[in-house]
C-alpha cells in the first residue's frame, strides 16, 4: 500500500503539473479538494483519466467519486480493490 | 482620435520589457527566436500557472504589464490591491492560438487512440484563451473578442477596438496579440520553406540571401482610450488590410489612398518601420513599394528583433510607439539614416504576399 501511495504521488503531481510540490509534501491522508492541495473540478477530470489511463479503473457512478477521491490513500485503497 | 495609453511586451528581446529604451539587443544564432521567460510567476498565480501553456503565460503577462504601464500613465488604478487598471474590453488577435496545447491533446489522441483525454489541454487549446484567461484573471466582464484570421489578427484586433472606442461602447480598451513558436509548428513549417535552412545571425539577417526567414514568437498589449494624457505613447491614426493585391503598384496606390484620406502627404511619414524578414523575394515588395510611394522616408526594420509570425505586427506596434515616446532611433534598427521629425510611423507589414497591413501613428 505504501509503495502505490508514493508512486500514486508522483502520478498526480505529474498529471496535474503541480509546480512545486514535492512527493514528500503531500500528505496521503490530507483532502485533495477544497483545503488540503486545494484541487478543483478540472483537476477531478483529470484524475478520473488517471485511473482509467494507468489501472484500468473506470468509475461508473460519478456519486464514488467524492469518496474516491478524498485522499490519496483513498485513491491506493479504491486501486487495490478494484485493480484488474 | 485613438491614443496608445500602456503597452507591454514578452517578446524574444529579454530587455526590452524593462521599460528602458533603447533596450539592449539580444543576438540570436539560429533560426528561431524564442521569448525567455520574464518571470510569469511574478504576475500570474501559482495555482493559475500551473495549467497554462506558454502562449497564455506570455499573453497574461505582457497584458498585465501594460495595464500596469497604463495605470502609470493616466494616474489611475483600480484600487491599493490591484496595481493594474480593469479594462472595459480585451480584444486579442492571434494567427495560430494555443499551439502547445493543441499539439498536447491531439497528440494525446493519436498516442492512446482516442481516449484517456484529458480536459485540461482541450480547455486550453481554444483560441480565445489568451483573452479569456486574461479576464478571469482581472474579473473583466466587459466585450472580449478574438480574431484569427493570419495575418491580420492583430490588425483586426485593433479595427474592433476603434470601432468599439468610437461608438462610445467602452471608454478604453485593451487590444494585443500573441503568437507561440513549437517545435512541431516550426518542423512542418520548415518543410513549407518558411525558413532559412542554415543558422544566420539576427544581427545580419538582410545581409543573408537564403530563402526564407527567422521563426518567432511574442505577446504584445496595448491600452486605447479616445483621451490622450502628457504621458501617452503615440496616437492611433488608422488600420488597413490589403488581401493579396497582386502587385506592388496597387500596394503602393493603395497606401497613397490610405494617406490621403488621412490628410497626410507621403513626406509626412518620418519613418516607415516595415517587415522586412530576410525572405529576398519577400523584402523586395517592401523595396518596391516605399521606394514608389515613399521615396523620402527612413526606413526600421523589426524581425531582427522579434522574429516572423502573424501577428508580429503588434511587435512593431510596441517599438514604434516607444520610438514617438522616446524619440529615439535605436541603431540597430535603422536601415538609412534616421528621420530628421518624427510626427507620422507607417507600420508597413505582409505576411507571406498575401496579409498586407498598414498601421498609421502619430506624436500625441
Amino acid at each position: 500500500m505504501e509503495e502505490l501511495i508514493e508512486k500514486l504521488k508522483k502520478e498526480v503531481i505529474e498529471q496535474l503539473n503541480l509546480e512545486d510540490i514535492k512527493p514528500e509534501d503531500i500528505n496521503p491522508d490530507s483532502p485533495l479538494f477544497g483545503e488540503g492541495l486545494g484541487l478543483d473540478s478540472i483537476d477531478a477530470l483529470e484524475l478520473i483519466v488517471l485511473l482509467e489511463k494507468n489501472y484500468g479503473i473506470k468509475i461508473e457512478d460519478p456519486k464514488d467519486g467524492k469518496k474516491i477521491f478524498f485522499s490519496i490513500r483513498s485513491m491506493a485503497e479504491y486501486i487495490t480493490a478494484n485493480k484488474k | 482620435m485613438i491614443f496608445i495609453n500602456g503597452l507591454g511586451a514578452v517578446s524574444p528581446q529579454p530587455n526590452a520589457g524593462s521599460g528602458q529604451f533603447p533596450f539592449e539587443f539580444t543576438k540570436y544564432d539560429g533560426n528561431q527566436l524564442r521569448c525567455p521567460d520574464p518571470g510569469y510567476k511574478e504576475f500570474i498565480p501559482g495555482d493559475q500557472i500551473r495549467r497554462m501553456g506558454r502562449v497564455i503565460k506570455m499573453g497574461v503577462t505582457a497584458a498585465k504589464l501594460c495595464l500596469r504601464d497604463a495605470a502609470h500613465v493616466t494616474g489611475f488604478t483600480s484600487g491599493p490591491e490591484c496595481p493594474e487598471i480593469i479594462p472595459e474590453a480585451i480584444i486579442t488577435g492571434t494567427g495560430m492560438g494555443c499551439m502547445e496545447d493543441t499539439e498536447k491533446f491531439l497528440a494525446t489522441m493519436i498516442r492512446n487512440n482516442e481516449e484517456f483525454l484529458t480536459p485540461t489541454s482541450f480547455i486550453q487549446s481554444t483560441h480565445n484563451t489568451v483573452a479569456g484567461q486574461i479576464a478571469l484573471l482581472l474579473k473583466c466582464h466587459g466585450y472580449n473578442f478574438t480574431y484569427v484570421h493570419r495575418g491580420f489578427s492583430f490588425e483586426n484586433a485593433l479595427l474592433d477596438a476603434m470601432v468599439q472606442l468610437r461608438s462610445g461602447s467602452v471608454s478604453n480598451v485593451l487590444a494585443g496579440g500573441s503568437d507561440e513558436l513549437t517545435p512541431a509548428y516550426f518542423s512542418i513549417t520548415s518543410r513549407l520553406g518558411h525558413w532559412k535552412r542554415k543558422p544566420v545571425g539576427n544581427d545580419r539577417l538582410l545581409e543573408d540571401h537564403q530563402r526564407g526567414s527567422v521563426a518567432g514568437e511574442g505577446a504584445t498589449f496595448f491600452f486605447l482610450q479616445k483621451e490622450g494624457t502628457h504621458n501617452s505613447y503615440a496616437r492611433l491614426r488608422d488600420v488597413r488590410t490589403l488581401l493579396k493585391p497582386g502587385s506592388d503598384e496597387k500596394t503602393g496606390r493603395y497606401l497613397l489612398q490610405m494617406l490621403q484620406e488621412n490628410e497626410i502627404a507621403p513626406a509626412d511619414i518620418d519613418l516607415v518601420v516595415a517587415g522586412f524578414n530576410g525572405d529576398p523575394g519577400s523584402d523586395a515588395i517592401y523595396r518596391n513599394v516605399i521606394a514608389a510611394s515613399l521615396p523620402g522616408s527612413a526606413i526600421a526594420l523589426y524581425k531582427h528583433l522579434c522574429g516572423e509570425y502573424q501577428t508580429s505586427t503588434a511587435f512593431a506596434t510596441w517599438f514604434s510607439a516607444m520610438m514617438i515616446r522616446h524619440r529615439i532611433f535605436p541603431e540597430f534598427a535603422l536601415l538609412t539614416p534616421p528621420p530628421v521629425n518624427l510626427r507620422n510611423i507607417l507600420i508597413y507589414n505582409h505576411y507571406l504576399h498575401v496579409n498586407h497591413t498598414f498601421i498609421l501613428l502619430s506624436a500625441p
